[in-house]
């Protein structure tokens, strides 16, 4: 996180030091006084002198209650700008910058317990792996087919809740290539220790060889697949998937099914034995390939 | 009607089967003998000194402030203790699971725990240390505090107040048996929706963790009701608000919270039941469910009771400064502004909770700025706290090295507090351990607090002073522990770990996950003379005997009476002239005057009904746990019979004649000064034990 390669990130890193910053002025001379007192007002060996009826001070109070006032106002004052900076539906500090390239669009579905990309311009889909190229701004839609989760890239965007039968919007830049660790931020089910997916920033022309390559991928997304995908799994072992035409309106599609009451249940056996629930997730898996 | 669920069920067991005793788990069979032995030793001990009798009479059917403040303190440290040995747990289970290659055991891929096991520790580990340590630590607290400190017999209401204890105890009984029967919930101390929904937690976990907390709701509910009855109702002729002690001042502040939020917890999970038990769609995510209205709801009981816990936290730390600076609290009236300003405040943040949400900016900007207006009231305390010391005459014995070092925490948790208020910056470390490492160095201020009031107010509840050499140890390893736990906890923050990993995928974090081990280590070594320390102070007690005033210059009402406390407190309810009456006493020679006469004394009866109802109560949520529904019909019913049968009894009250209190005054008085006076414990002066 203290790493930033997005333009989202850089922002809030910059907020962050200053709001450290603003505070470090008022607590380290507050701390300093505080050891200050307990040492020179100390009863064995202090050199303060004692006035048993000293608790009032008009001017001090002032200050008391001034100090603290000052710093929330000055501090407010950032955290509201920062929260238009970097507001995920329409970042100010994006809106600012020109970019050549028109934004990106990906839809984000989070299931039980895996990640599925839509990239519904190229009509191809990934789970558990993110491509995205350099520069470009991408703007993200996501939701989740069961629980909520958090969409957290600490090198690239901070986190946004991802909401079943809710859709919201996420923005990012990646000024960088690179290989960034994303994972959930928020807790889902016996899964989520296991929600990671790489992120990679590419270079543009790299990026449209691997639309390119993933066009041609085999197996194909409808929402009969996507249902498949969406059965509980525990991606243990980091399994990444590529699906080329992908059915249309499939993000919208699952928005709606689950708003009308469909779930995905956690089994039973998966609250009783991690081994044999692996082992039966291993079969079904082996099933769904035949 | 009924959710229809799948599985076995039987019209006597409900859905309990043999299969539900988890006797092949290896770490619940060594905790089940653990505590078993325990239960026997414990068992065998008071059969052997014959105290059945005695905790009976004087204890389990006590209506005394005092006694109810003490069960609820011991209730909070028993749970302190299954708490803590959670943490030791998770911090061993994320030392082991670290990186793809690392081993696993017991059916686990990473670690010694399965995933599902894991979350059950820490959503236990939440749950315990909020609700079922701090809180019953604090309720307590205040519950012997806030009487003596106004100058009352006892609470407005004192067979409620026992009522209240009972409940909380069945809640922590509640959470207790889930180790041993069945299954704790696994989605957080502060419920997940949709997780917390029957798709997603099938299982009898939930439906414990909703009961229990339902049960430790209404109980503080009544509670808060006592207290805010007894402050505004109870107060000694002459105590007028601008003298009322500054802990009592918390407490109100404290009680206006929990009285207006505990119902609006008890509301949320009353749907959530709804949820599971009748199909209702509250919370799901489908069919026009709302799974923000549950983070509203439960936020919007959630903050405040942050709130609730550290008001009393601070109203300790601002009694025990002025007593070892041997000067006033510096800006009394700030102090009691900032206690109100905090309670304020607290309905106005719960949104910081979702910040990540995707609200609009202008929500999350008003949300924003409330929080940050939280420091305003805080900050105002750090400071008036260092100007109390300004100009004082500093002792720093056991309760002062408590209190001052929670200054620093206070420092810290405000920095970082500030930085999580902060929206943007909350973005980045929302559910992260940066905001666990946050809320647990609050949450440790509140601790320590704890631990300074526990030494500062022991003489005045026991008779006799702590030991402090054994103390001092114990208050040093424990300031290590948490500096080697927590400093690596804010770096894994900002190196982007997440919180409520069962498994971490990253090896680079694992040498600062060992140091938190280390850490933890630390924390047991402490807890080894914690025990050393209660066990020699016990051991002399007879050396440490305790006057009036165990410390010599303290300042309010409390320090007035006898060491330990009599059953009806003060023999005559005395008169207050100033905001610091014991100092003013000294000052002006009058602290050692007789009064010319003793007045009869009116006194609530014991009674064994709120026990009752605390044990029906448990059965009743037993039964909905299991849903065994005989037995909540069997308990729910006699439940409302017994309400019924007490509001009938008329005979809830005696008077102790005036030449008793002379005889048992006099008594106290005479007590050769090396015999220990204890309560509840063998050679404890007659005084002490109450009428019946």
């Amino acid at each position: 996180m203290l790493d930033p390669r997005g333009v989202i990130s850089v922002t809030q890193d910059h907020y962050l030091a200053l709001d450290v910053l603003i505070m470090l002025l008022i607590i380290v001379p507050t701390g300093i006084f505080i050891v200050w007192a307990m040492r020179h007002y100390r009863r064995d060996g202090g050199r303060g002198r004692h006035d048993a009826r000293w608790d009032h001070s008009y001017a001090l109070e002032a200050l008391v209650w001034g100090i603290p006032i000052l710093t929330v106002g000055v501090l407010s004052y950032y955290s509201v700008k920062a929260i238009y900076a970097v507001n995920p539906y329409h970042p100010t500090i994006m809106a600012r910058a020109t970019h050549a390239k028109g934004p990106l669009d990906i839809d984000v579905i989070s299931t039980d317990w895996q990640w599925v990309f839509i990239y519904p311009q190229q009509g191809i889909a990934t789970v558990n792996r993110l491509v995205i190229p350099k520069g470009v701004p991408v703007h993200f839609r996501l939701t989740s087919a069961t629980v909520v989760n958090d969409f957290y890239i600490p090198q690239l965007v901070g986190m946004i809740d991802v909401m079943p039968a809710m859709r919201v919007r996420q923005t990012l830049l990646a000024s960088r290539t690179g290989t960034y660790e994303g994972y959930s931020a928020n807790f889902s089910g016996a899964g989520f220790s296991w929600m990671n997916f790489e992120t990679q920033a590419v270079s543009r022309s790299a990026f449209r060889a691997w639309v390119a390559r993933v066009q041609g991928a085999p197996t194909h997304l409808s929402y009969t697949a996507f249902d498949q995908v969406a059965q509980p799994t525990i991606n243990i072992h980091g399994r990444v998937a590529y699906f080329s035409q992908v059915q249309p309106g499939l993000f919208r599609h699952v928005v709606a099914q689950t708003a009308a009451g469909k779930t995905y249940p956690t089994p039973m056996a998966m609250t009783e034995n991690m081994t044999r629930y692996l082992k039966a997730q291993a079969r079904r898996d082996a099933h769904n390939r035949d | 009607m009924l959710v229809h669920i799948d599985g076995p069920w039987s019209p006597l067991l409900g859905r309990l089967a043999l299969s539900e005793i988890p006797y092949n788990n290896p770490i619940l069979v060594g905790t089940f003998v653990f505590a078993a032995l325990l239960a026997v030793i414990l068992v065998g001990l008071v059969t052997y000194l014959g105290l059945w009798r005695t905790i009976w009479r004087d204890w389990l059917t006590s209506v005394d402030h005092k006694k109810i403040g003490i069960m609820y303190i011991l209730i909070g440290l028993v749970m302190l203790f299954r708490g803590f040995m959670d943490a030791v747990m998770m911090r061993a289970q994320q030392a082991m699971a670290d990186g793809p290659h690392s081993a696993g055991y017991m059916d686990s891929p990473h670690g010694y725990l399965t995933p599902y096991h894991f979350d059950q520790i820490y959503t236990a580990h939440g749950t315990i240390m909020i609700l079922f340590a701090a809180t019953p630590l604090l309720v307590g607290i205040m519950n012997i505090l806030v009487p003596l400190q106004i100058g009352a017999r006892d609470m407005a209401y004192p067979y409620l107040n026992a009522v209240s204890l009972w409940l909380t105890a069945a809640g922590a009984a509640l959470v207790m048996a889930s180790l041993f029967i069945g299954d704790f919930a696994h989605a957080g101390w502060f419920g997940i929706v949709p997780v917390m929904e029957l798709p997603y937690s099938p299982g009898v976990g939930v439906d414990y963790w909703m009961w229990a907390f339902q049960l430790s709701s209404i109980g503080t509910t009544l509670g808060g009701i006592n207290l805010l009855a007894t402050i505004v109702k109870m107060r000694a002729p002459g105590m007028t608000w601008g003298r009322l002690p500054i802990f009592t001042w918390a407490s109100l502040s404290a009680n206006l919270i929990s009285l207006s939020t505990f119902p609006v917890l008890s509301v949320a999970l009353a749907l959530l039941a709804l949820d599971r038990y009748l199909g209702t769609h509250f919370y799901t995510a489908g069919l026009g469910g709302n799974l923000m209205l549950y983070n509203d709801l439960f936020w919007i009981w959630g903050h405040p009771e942050v709130y609730f816990v550290i008001l009393p936290a601070f109203g300790m730390i601002s009694e025990i400064i002025p007593t070892f600076s041997e000067k006033p609290l510096f800006g009394y009236l700030g102090m009691v502004l900032a206690s109100l300003g905090i309670a304020g405040v607290s309905w106005g943040v719960w949104l910081h909770h979702f910040f990540t949400m995707a609200a609009s900016p202008a929500v999350n900007a008003f949300f924003s700025i409330t929080t940050m207006a939280v420091g305003i009231p805080t900050g105002v305390k750090v400071f008036n706290w260092a100007f109390t010391m300004f100009r004082g005459r500093l002792r720093f014995e056991l309760p002062m090295m408590w209190a001052s070092a929670a200054l620093f925490y206070l420092l810290v948790g405000g920095l970082t507090g500030m930085m999580n208020a902060f929206t943007t910056n909350d973005y980045m470390v929302h559910n992260s351990v940066f905001v666990v490492a946050h809320f647990h160095m609050m949450l440790l201020l509140i601790v320590y607090a704890i631990f300074g009031g526990v030494n500062y107010w022991f003489p005045k509840v026991f008779g006799f002073r702590l030991e402090q050499r054994f103390g001092k140890i114990f208050f040093w390893l424990f300031t290590a522990g948490t500096a080697v736990v927590f400093i690596p906890m804010f770096t894994l923050g900002f190196m982007g770990m997440t919180r409520r990993l069962a498994y971490v995928a990253f090896p680079q974090w694992r040498p600062l996950l060992d140091i938190e081990v280390v850490g933890i280590v630390i924390y047991l070594l402490s807890a080894v003379f914690l025990v050393a320390q209660l066990y020699v102070s016990f051991r002399d007690r007879a050396q440490n005997r305790a006057g009036l005033d165990a410390w010599e210059t303290s300042r309010s009402l409390e320090w007035m009476t006898h060491s330990p406390v009599p059953f009806y407190n003060f023999a005559v309810t005395p008169e207050v002239h100033a905001r610091d009456e014991r100092a003013w006493r000294v000052e002006h020679g009058v602290d050692t005057v007789r009064p010319e006469r003793y007045e009869d004394i009116h006194m609530p009866r014991n009674t064994a009904i709120p026990l009752w109802l605390g044990a029906l109560s448990f059965g009743l949520a037993f039964g909905l746990v299991w849903r065994m529904w005989w037995l909540t019909e069997v308990c729910g019913l006699a439940i409302f019979a017994l309400i019924v049968i007490r509001s009938f009894d008329r005979d809830t009250d005696y008077t102790i004649p005036a030449a008793d209190i002379e005889r048992m005054e006099r008594a106290i008085r005479d007590v050769p000064s090396g015999r220990p006076v204890v309560a509840g414990v063998r050679g404890a002066v007659p005084a002490f034990r109450q009428g019946v």
